[in-house]
């Protein structure tokens, strides 16, 4: 066992888990919100790839440009999705806005997989890389890292110290009473969701920086952001990204051990455990 | 005198149980307005079909002239309607401050958020000491006090109270009886249902008595203090 190998793995996991934050982020934020479970979160993930992927080689942008574009795309196609498939059902109970997503769900694997079929694609960017001993760190990897915090400290201002965002907070809490102080809760529930589209769309593009892809590849993802989700407790944007790094970092730490083939299962058994133990996440009140 | 607010013969109710049977009430510009009747009567439907929570099976809601009977609930707060509604309803999760925030979210209220924070911390100086304060950690009493500072913070033109002194000790509901009068001098349109009867029509000027969601009796409130039936059924005497 070589110790700087399992230093390298866990350094480069972590830096990935920043990425899972961000997507965790945005499927926590809806459900925060609006208590629906948005199931069309990977394949969001998966258009934030091809966003990227199609700005760069089909209109010659820097990738580093596509992405703050695909950050507008993805709230603009949240907030559509909002008002197609989710304003009708949002008072149903949640196995009708779970299937309504899952729709929309499949509307996009269906349609992508016409569109783009299922042959992987990669984008080429390099940005170098440091190197010391077995430790390597990507210049893509670090840059995402980056981004990735960016957003985060967006998200967090525009919830705490913006007028939006705080009516995001108290349709969060209460929306009918939120209606009476004249807040125009059906907008501030699309604008959320369309934040949270943002965001998947955001790590999909960061994602599409650093592996290839396929329209299917969201799955991975979508399956950490639940983990994640729970991990940090439900609904709480914080603790998604504390609870994504410290996945990366899991994940990071195990594949040193383990044939990565099995990283879905220790995900699994991480979600069980959370869920048996501290329902609340790491971070919520104990039950 | 110009009426304000005015509810045309309005039924409505929670799906296929009706509650309120044709309630007509009529609010005066400036006037002290207050709605009083047992339990269940329909007190708090009424106030939630007048914002637009529940709507109007049949009648018509207006304000300032205006039917507002199809239009959502954040349009009419826009437009100056605003009410502290039962249980408070305060956003439990955000600060003192925060709540007086969204309290001003109509765009005249928004414009002279400033002027209106200092005066509701005048009339509510305990707020004013707790603003970082996150509101579900409040006492009773402070959480009914920023929800009437919330409501005022909409800078309303009609303001209802669903049961303000619910909850409150005696101190407490005399203070806020005080504010009301208060508000009232400062020529504010208000309803108030209230359980504390005895107090409401003392300070109000015009009374409607509700039963089984039909208003009974209406009046000068200080001739339906006198009324044999209101002292009897209300009043314990
Ligand atoms: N969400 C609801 N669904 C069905 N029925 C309801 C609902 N809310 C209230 N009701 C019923 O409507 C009737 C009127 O209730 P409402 O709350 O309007 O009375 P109230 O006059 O405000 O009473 P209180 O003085 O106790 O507040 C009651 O019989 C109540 O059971
Ligand atoms: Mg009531």
């Amino acid at each position: 066992m070589n110790l700087e190998a399992l230093l390298a793995s866990g350094i480069d996991g972590l830096m990935l888990g920043f990425v899972y934050g961000i997507a965790a982020m945005g499927l926590t934020l809806i459900f925060g919100v609006m208590r629906v479970i948005n199931l069309a979160h990977g394949p969001i993930i998966a258009l934030g790839m091809f966003s990227v992927y199609l700005l760069t080689n089909q209109l010659g942008l820097n990738p580093y440009l596509a992405i703050p574009i695909t950050v507008l795309l993805g709230l603009a196609f949240g907030m559509v999705m909002y008002f197609v498939a989710v304003n009708r059902v949002i008072n149903e109970p949640e196995l009708t806005t779970l299937l309504a997503t899952f729709a929309v769900s499949l509307i996009i694997i269906g349609l992508g997989t016409v569109a783009f079929t299922t042959t992987p694609r990669a984008l080429d960017v390099n940005l170098g890389a440091l190197r010391s001993g077995q430790i390597t760190v990507l210049g893509t990897k670090a840059v995402a890292v980056l981004i990735a915090i960016l957003v985060a400290a967006g998200l967090y201002a525009l919830l705490y110290r913006t007028r939006v965002g705080k009516s995001i907070r108290a349709v969060a809490n209460n929306r009918s009473a939120a209606e009476i102080m004249g807040i125009n809760t059906r907008g501030i529930l699309a604008f959320s969701f369309g934040l949270g589209t943002a965001l998947a769309a955001t790590a999909g593009g960061l994602i599409a920086t650093l592996f290839a892809f396929t329209i299917l590849s969201g799955g991975t993802f979508e399956l950490k952001s639940f983990v994640i989700v729970v991990l940090g407790g439900l609904g709480n944007p914080t603790g998604a990204l504390v609870g994504g790094i410290l996945l990366g970092l899991l994940e990071g730490v195990f594949t040193i051990f383990i044939p990565v083939g099995w990283v879905p299962v220790i995900e699994y058994v991480i979600f069980v455990l959370i869920l048996l133990v501290r329902p609340n996440g790491l971070f919520g009140a104990r039950t | 005198m110009s009426t304000l607010l005015e509810i045309e013969n309005v039924q409505s109710g929670y799906g296929e149980v009706q509650i309120l049977w044709g309630v007509t009430l009529k609010m005066e510009q400036g006037r002290l307005t207050c709605l009083v009747g047992a339990n269940g009567a329909g007190k708090t439907t009424l106030l939630r079909t007048v914002m637009g929570l529940l709507p109007a099976k049949q009648g018509a809601v207006r304000f300032d002239g205006q039917n507002v009977t199809k239009t959502s609930p954040h349009e009419r707060a826009r437009a100056g309607m605003a009410m502290v509604p039962e249980g408070r309803q305060l956003f439990t999760d955000l600060s003192v401050l925060e709540n007086l925030e969204m309290g001003a979210t109509p765009n005249h209220a928004r414009a002279a958020m400033k002027q209106n924070l200092e005066w509701t911390f005048e009339l509510f100086p305990r707020l004013k000491e707790r603003t970082n304060q996150i509101a579900g950690t409040l006492s009773g009493g402070e959480q009914q006090m920023l929800a009437i500072a919330r409501g005022l913070m909409a800078q309303p033109r009609v303001l209802m109270f669903d049961e303000p002194s619910l909850g409150l000790s005696p101190l407490f509901t005399l203070n806020l009886f005080q504010i009301i009068r208060k508000l009232k001098e400062r020529g504010l349109t208000m309803l108030l249902v209230e359980q504390n009867v005895q107090m409401a029509l003392a300070i109000s000027d015009y009374a409607y008595v509700m039963n089984h969601g039909k208003i009974e009796i209406e009046g000068e409130a200080r001739k339906v203090r006198e009324l044999e039936s209101v002292r009897k059924a209300y009043l314990g005497a």
